[in-house]
């Protein structure tokens, strides 16, 4: 059968809808059936179109703006200050980074932290970890959480007037950061 | 056991769900600008870890023949990077708890647990008891700001990526996938169907996933790519029920013919296992089928794929034998016998 728009192709879709009593048919080419689809003409589904599965745009987008680099690490480039600060672990500069789209080693993150900074922070929103970590951080975080709570509810106590809370929770507050120092 | 052997909850829709890690270790360069010796040297602190844990058994993928690496591949088992790469490589997996741990791949340490159907609590459990292993015996790369250091910095944070494999032929057909897509976009999960290239006849198979892994939890990630799973799955099952009763009768023809292929065609190739697996499927998760359950389907479309064929048949040498292998393997399935 012949699509009944085009009258070209083979007619793959074939639809049939009654509403209010008035039933609507369609047999269409795929070609077709998208576009009337796009009008708004047709819109539920039929097993015929199980095949054309609709390639997905939008998704890899992200990563073609990878490492898009910031205008401070371009002066850098241009200088060539990012090709004589190298990382001592893997050796790469940060051109090196950038060319790579990928990260060299663990410290490539603490030796370029600052060119980094803006790529990390635009694939993901952020640039500050809230979730677990291993072991021996653990106990760090935690404690860090602890001085976030409290500063937290100092300002609460402040602004409440509750001064004699206020003073117990700055004391809480610098024992905590004086365990933290050690 | 893999999760395409045996039944899990929401299977209808939810075929499978994942769970993977990335860890490094804080000495050695990522995995694109690791030399042979470190690999070599990563390879053996970890098996040395998982060494007498759990049922945990430990493969040299360096030696392993190229169609074992693709059938493992094929199983979702080891990414398609890790199994063709040319550098020291193993997996470390334990079949108890349907984990799989890559070594070295893009980074040192990748940690997969893959289950059946809809399980995301489940399979971060479990990818996380193995990841507990590993940082009591290594120092993996971390920092307070950044957690856990990746080679790519889109697995910062976490190194997490959660995601399901859906079954999708309404939303296919309706092409409410786009939208979806879209819809994803925006809080920060993606869909991509499952064998990319633009390849039309895919099964409908779809994977929904985390894009965001730095600031967010590893149960917040969970928990979102759940709720937004069960909402898929809720709008997968209407638009189905919609096509079910829409068509007078043309849709449960057109699964009864694709079910006569399936139990008596003689040869069968992957395009045409695909787009019969989707039928079949549907019309089973609709009850038009009996004879044939959603899990035996699923074990079907992993064992009917070429290097997984082969490697069951290693007398297979022309692409015909393989397709009458496949025709087989499908009958046996369906029969029971497998
Ligand atoms: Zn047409
Ligand atoms: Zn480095």
């Amino acid at each position: 059968m012949l699509c009944e728009r085009c009258k070209k192709n083979e007619a793959t879709v074939f639809y049939k809808e009654t509403i209010n009593g008035k039933t609507k048919s369609y047999s269409l080419c795929a070609e077709c059936a998208a576009e009337a689809e796009k009008a708004g003409d047709i819109e539920t589904p039929h097993m015929d179109a199980f095949f054309s599965s609709p390639s997905i745009g939008g998704i890899d987008s992200l990563f073609g703006s990878l490492f898009s680099v910031p205008h401070y690490a371009k002066r850098a480039l241009s200088e060539g200050n990012a090709e004589t600060k190298k990382c001592s672990l893997c050796g790469s500069a940060f051109g090196d980074l950038v060319k790579r789209g990928k990260v060299g080693c663990p410290k490539c993150y603490e030796v370029f932290a600052d060119e980094l900074d803006a790529t990390i922070r635009e694939i993901h929103g952020t640039t500050t970890h809230t979730g677990s970590a291993p072991k021996r951080f653990k106990h760090d975080r935690e404690l860090k959480q602890k001085i976030k709570n409290l500063e937290a509810e100092l300002k609460e106590a402040i602004k409440d007037e509750n001064y004699e809370r206020a003073a117990e929770i700055r004391d809480e507050v610098k024992a905590l950061k004086e365990k933290e120092e050690n | 056991m893999m999760w395409y052997e045996s039944a899990g909850r929401d299977n209808d829709v939810a075929v499978s769900s994942r769970v993977r890690l990335a860890r490094n270790l804080t000495d050695y360069p990522f995995g694109s600008l690791l030399n042979d010796a470190s690999a070599k040297e990563i390879i053996e602190r970890v098996k040395n870890v998982f060494e007498g844990v759990g049922d945990y058994t430990f493969t040299d993928y360096s030696d392993l023949e190229e169609i074992e690496r693709k059938a493992a591949v094929e199983k979702h088992k080891v990414s398609a990077e890790f199994a063709s790469s040319k550098k020291p490589r193993a997996l470390i997996e334990s079949e108890r708890k349907q984990v799989y741990i890559m070594t070295p791949e893009e980074d040192h340490i990748r940690i997969q647990s893959i289950l059946a159907g809809f399980s995301l609590e489940e399979a971060l459990s479990r990818a996380r008891e193995a990841d507990e292993t590993i940082d009591g015996a290594l120092n993996v790369a971390y920092n307070d700001k950044l957690g856990y250091l990746t080679h790519c910095p889109t697995n910062l944070g976490t190194g997490m990526r959660a995601s399901v494999m859906l079954f999708l032929p309404a939303l296919t057909i309706s092409g409410g996938i786009r939208a979806l897509s879209a819809q994803l976009g925006k809080i920060g999960l993606t869909i991509r169907g499952m064998s990319g290239e633009g390849s039309s006849a895919d099964g409908c198979l779809y994977q929904v996933s985390n894009q965001i892994t730095l600031g967010i939890s590893e149960e917040e990630i969970v928990s979102k790519l759940s709720k937004i799973t069960e909402s898929i799955i809720e709008k997968e099952r209407n638009l189905r029920q919609k096509i079910k009763s829409a068509d007078n009768g043309r849709f449960e023809d057109r699964v009864m013919r694709s079910y006569g292929v399936m139990m008596y065609a003689t040869m069968i190739d992957t395009n045409e296992m695909m787009r019969l697996y989707a039928d079949v499927r549907l019309g089973a998760a609709l009850g038009i089928i009996d004879g044939a359950s959603l899990s035996e389907l699923d074990k079907m479309m992993v064992r009917g794929m070429a290097a997984n064929l082969t490697c069951e048949n290693k007398e297979i040498k022309t692409p015909e034998e393989r397709d009458r292998a496949r025709a087989e393997l499908i009958r046996r399935i369906l029969s029971g016998a497998e």
